[in-house]
This record gives structure tokens, sequence and C-alpha cells, in this order.
């Protein structure tokens, strides 16, 4: 397979630097915690169909950003657009419905469902969601059938076929995980945000994981994950956006970021540091 | 001890007009809390509105019974949506005070005696509702009656049965056709987290606000058929601890089932009247020293209500799951 030289790879690691086809572009965003400034970014774009990956320190605010661009917090100021619509003030069923999928670093499995429920309840425009057509089942199995399909494969994929009919809350930490990235994909969406999708996976899940996600932005979708490990993202990761104290002090293809000064005292550094004592 | 009476007695209660008014309101709220999460102590509010509604619209604006009905049930409606539009957004808990206190409000207006004009105030309304009586079919004469000791009914309350109880299955019908369809799906997955269906793209404020109605009808309907029953309606009937005997019938029969809130109520009402006749042949007992008959005298109703709170404890403690639930989903949290 012969790949073209992707159009983010000349794109100059820059902070706030404008992308050739950006799916998000974030301006003046902020958002304080009693004073204390939790994300406060000048100018941030994120490329279409690529893998970003968004790094930073504990409390560097990734979280807090994940949840002010899918609407579940408010921000203080600032705008932004998601594939080329103003996405500020949107509830986040709305942006979600846009094709915007987050999930969540604490999972949110929906315990008392089973697990391919969970994964149903993914599918975009259900017939069978809307009240005057529930209740008439003709109305909704076609699609219902093919939903069905699809989440069977989902949860093949995730190896978790066997779990296919047990409720949700009987899963273990790392299978929530992947229960919750399988429901997001059934969503189809444009742009998928994981919040730490392998924290607490097994090393050999996480690297079908990782595949996965590798193979989704191939597919066209794009895909922005927070992640701790370092190697993970390197392997992984198109672009990377690091942040630190809700600033972004550094972003661009991987080999740079790893070498860039800042990044290395804010947080590799501190790493380092934490482990010589 | 005549207990042959006292079982009669309870199973007259448990499919009694009583239980299947009781079973509707467990199955709205089953619809509100065990299905969308919906933590409604406002359910008596719908009843309220369901029987004011009918008997209003025929004691005082000398409308058709059947139309009446429908002012009833779409006065619940308008509760639901009135009492929906600001809360849903709230938290579980604020919602859950918001609801009681629409609840009493409702009940507190109606009872009022600025409302004398309307709703017949502090004093109960009553309309003739031989509308409904002339489509019954059994034999209504002073010497007909249907059963056989004091398990025995007039044509009347058996027509009222009939009727009340081909509601509360086709009400469970549609219960059941509605609840495992994808739009179920989204109810269960709001009242698991919200937060979750959200991210998912479900307007989670619609799909709380149609369980919300839904369910409100079906108490509405009860209270429609407690105005029928009764030839009208007291503000007195509609107290808060009607909400919560609804609550201890979903819980008794089992949360987010099917048939559970149709079970516990008739469980609730055997219970219930077992319990009563029990200690009202205990207290005319010879052997019974004085000072305990006269504890049991007359509170007898109400000892038996709180004995059926008891058994609900243990079965909080035993099964908590109700009668017809599954235990492996009620260990399950977060």
């Amino acid at each position: 397979m012969v790949e073209s030289v992707q159009p983010i790879l000349t794109v100059p690691a820059e902070v706030g630097t404008p992308k050739p086809n950006p799916i998000l572009v974030v301006d003046c965003l902020e958002r304080s915690f009693d004073g204390l400034k939790a994300v406060d970014i000048d100018h941030l774009e994120i490329e279409r169909g690529v893998v970003t990956s968004l790094i930073g320190p504990n409390g560097a605010g990734k979280t807090t950003l994940f949840n002010l661009l899918s609407g579940f917090e408010q921000a203080d100021k600032g705008r932004w657009q998601f594939d080329g619509q103003p996405a500020t003030h949107t509830s986040p069923d709305k942006l979600a419905r846009r094709g915007m999928i987050r999930t969540f670093q604490l999972t949110k499995s929906l315990s008392k469902l089973t697990v391919l429920d969970n994964v149903l309840l993914g599918a975009p425009d259900q017939q069978g969601e809307r009240l005057w057509a529930a209740p008439f089942q003709s109305k909704w199995q076609q699609q219902e059938q093919a939903n069905r399909q699809r989440a069977e494969e989902l949860l093949e994929r995730f190896n978790l076929t066997h779990m296919c009919h047990e409720l949700a809350g009987t899963l273990s930490g790392g299978q929530r995980k992947l229960l919750e990235v399988a429901r997001a994909l059934m969503a189809n969406p444009v742009l998928i945000m994981l919040d730490e999708p392998m924290a607490g996976v097994n090393p050999a899940l996480g690297q079908s994981l990782m595949r996965h996600i590798t193979q989704l932005a191939f597919e066209g979708v794009s895909v922005v994950f927070i992640e701790h490990a370092m190697e993970v993202v390197t392997g992984l990761s198109d672009w990377i956006v690091v942040l630190a104290q809700g600033q972004v002090i550094a972003e661009g293809p991987p080999w740079k970021v790893i070498h860039d000064e800042a990044v290395v005292d804010a947080y590799l550094g501190g790493q380092q540091e934490n482990r010589q004592r | 001890m005549e207990f042959d009476i006292i079982i009669t007695n309870a199973a007259r209660a448990a499919v009694g007009p009583e239980a299947l008014i009781l079973a509707l309101a467990a199955i709205g709220l089953n619809m509100h809390f065990g299905y969308t999460g919906l933590l409604n102590f406002g359910q008596v509010g719908f009843m309220l509105l369901g029987a004011y509604g009918t008997s209003v619209a025929v004691a005082t604006f000398g409308w058709s019974l059947w139309l009446g009905v429908l002012l009833g049930l779409i006065l619940a409606t308008a509760f639901a949506i009135t009492l929906g539009l600001p809360t849903l957004r709230l938290h579980a808990l604020l919602f859950a005070i918001v609801t009681i206190a629409a609840a009493e409000i409702v009940r507190i207006l109606v009872g009022s005696t600025d409302a004398i004009g309307l709703t017949g105030g502090p004093l109960s309304i009553s309309f003739d509702a031989g509308a409904f009586y002339d489509l019954n079919p059994y034999p209504d004469g002073p010497n007909d009656r249907y059963g056989a000791g004091t398990f025995e009914f007039t044509g009347q309350q058996l027509w009222v049965m009939t009727v009340g109880w081909t509601l509360v299955a086709l009400v469970s019908v549609g219960v059941f056709l509605l609840v495992r369809s994808p739009w179920g799906r989204v109810l269960k997955s709001i009242r698991e987290d919200q937060d979750a269906a959200r991210s998912l793209g479900k307007n989670v404020f619609t799909y709380k606000l149609q369980a919300l109605v839904i369910g409100g009808l079906i108490a509405g309907l009860g209270g429609v058929l407690d105005a029928i029953k009764t030839s009208g309606a007291d503000p007195n009937g509609f107290r808060p601890q009607v909400t919560f005997f609804a609550y201890a019938a979903l819980l008794l029969g089992g949360l987010a089932t099917y048939i559970g809130p149709v079970l516990g109520a008739i469980l609730f009402w055997f219970l219930r009247e077992l319990i009563e006749s029990f200690l009202r042949q205990l207290v005319a007992q010879t052997w019974l020293p004085d000072a305990i008959a006269n504890f049991f005298d007359g509170a007898e109703g109400i000892i038996s209500v709180g004995m059926v709170g008891l058994a609900l404890i243990l079965l909080m403690l035993f099964r908590p799951q109700g009668i017809v639930g599954s235990r492996n989903e009620m260990q399950l949290n977060g």
C-alpha cells in the first residue's frame, strides 16, 4: 500500500499553527476554576483524518479541554468550530449528532444494560428511538437487525463477543474502556475524542486498540486522544499537542515534539526527576 | 378467630378497585423511576388531576362523563409538562423535592375554601357516573352479588374491576412495547448515566419529558377510575402517602420489571387488608387483655400500613430486587 505524503507533515511545528484541513478550530478558549486557569488556549487547530494526541502532566487541562469542546462544560470565553460549523454553546447531544463523539476518562458504561445494548445505543438516527415508532417493532426491526450485526462485529474486534449478553456492570475496568470505544465507534464519528483509552487495558488488547485507531484515521475519521504514556503516543500519533497549566506549550509531529525543550521541561523533565528520586 | 374471613377479606382487597388504581399509579412510577430514573415523589398529583378533572367537568361544568375523562387525562399531561419543563434539568434530588411540593400545591389548591365553587374545596365533590354504569353488563339488582362469603362484589364493583383490570393489562402491554424498543433502551441509558446518553447524541431532556408525561398519564388514568368508582373526589384522598404506597407496591413487585408494579399493588393491598382484618378480629377476642385491645382498637388501619412498611424493610434486606426482579441486576453498582 502506497500512502501519499500526508499534508500534515508539511505543517511547521509551532504553537497555534494553521492546518491544511482542520476539523476543529479553537480560538481564545478560557476556563477558570476559582481563579485558576484550567484551560487558556489562544489558537489551536486539529487536522482532519489524522491521529492527534493530547499530552501533558496531570492537571494540565486535557480533560477540561475535552469537556469544553464537547459541550459538557461551559467555557468562560472563547469560540470554536467543528467541521466548518460553529460549535460554541452547543449542547453535547447536538454535537454528538453532528459527529463529535467522545469517551470519558472514568468510563461511563451503562451497568444494567447488556454489553450489546450498550453498543447498540451508540447507533445514530435510530427509527425506534422515536416515541411514535417505538411500539411498532416492524418500523424499526430491520434497522435494529443491521445495527445489531454491526455491533456484534465491533464487539468481536474488541474481544467482547463472549460478554455480549452479560450486563455491562460485570465487565472489568479494561473491558469497560474497550466497550466505550466500541460504543463510540458505533456512532459513526466524524471526530472521535478518546480520554485515556488505554488506561487499564491489557497490553495485547491495547495494541489491537491502537491498530484500530490508526485504521480509523486511514478511513478518514479524525482522532484525538488523551494519553499519559509517551511511548504509546509517539508510535501512534501523526501530531502531538502538549498542554501544561492549561496552555498549549508545543505542538508538532512526534519526533519533533519529544525533543522540544519546553516539553522536556514541563512534562518529560518532571517525569525524569521523579524517576531519579 | 375466623381465618377464612381474614383471607377472603385480604383476597377481596387484592383484586378490588383500590388495588388496580394503585397498580396504575405504580406502573406510571415504574416508567418514571424504574426505567428513566426520575425520582418522582408527586405521583399522587397526577392522580388528583385525573380524578378532579373528571369530577369538575361533570359536576361543575355539566359536561358528559367521557369529556370529563378526557379533561382529567389532559390535566395530568399538562401537569407533567409544566412540572417537567423547568425541573427536568435539575439534579435528581432537586427534582424529587419539586415533585412532592407540586403535588401538595395542587391538593391544597383544589381543597381550599376559595375553590368551593369549582372543586367543592375541602368538601368532597360528587357527580353522576351513570354514563359509565349504563354500560355495565352485569345485572345489578339489590340482590345481585358476585362471589362467595365475604369475597363478594356488587355488579357495579365488578364492572369497575373488569374495566380497571383490563386497562391495567392494556397499559402494561403498552409499556412493554415501549420499553423493549430502542426508545426504552435510551430511557434506561438515561437512568444509568445521562452524560453517557448525551455523549451518544440522545436528547436526554426530551426523553425524560416523554417518560414523565407517559407515566403521569397512566397515574392520571388511575385517578379517573378512582373518581368513577366513588362518583367523586376528596382532597384528603390525595395526600403524599398515596405516592409512597405506589413506591411500596413498585418495590415489592420489582423495579423496572413489566409485571412487578401490578403484582406489587396486589400484594400491597392483600397484606394491608390481611393485617387489618387480623387485628380487627384480635381486638374482639375475649382472652386479650383490655390494655392491648384498647391499643389496637380503632388503629388497625394505621398499624397495618406500618406493618406493610416493615415488610418492605425486610424485603429490602433479604430480597432487594422485589418479587420478580433480578438479583444480579440489583447488585451492580456504578
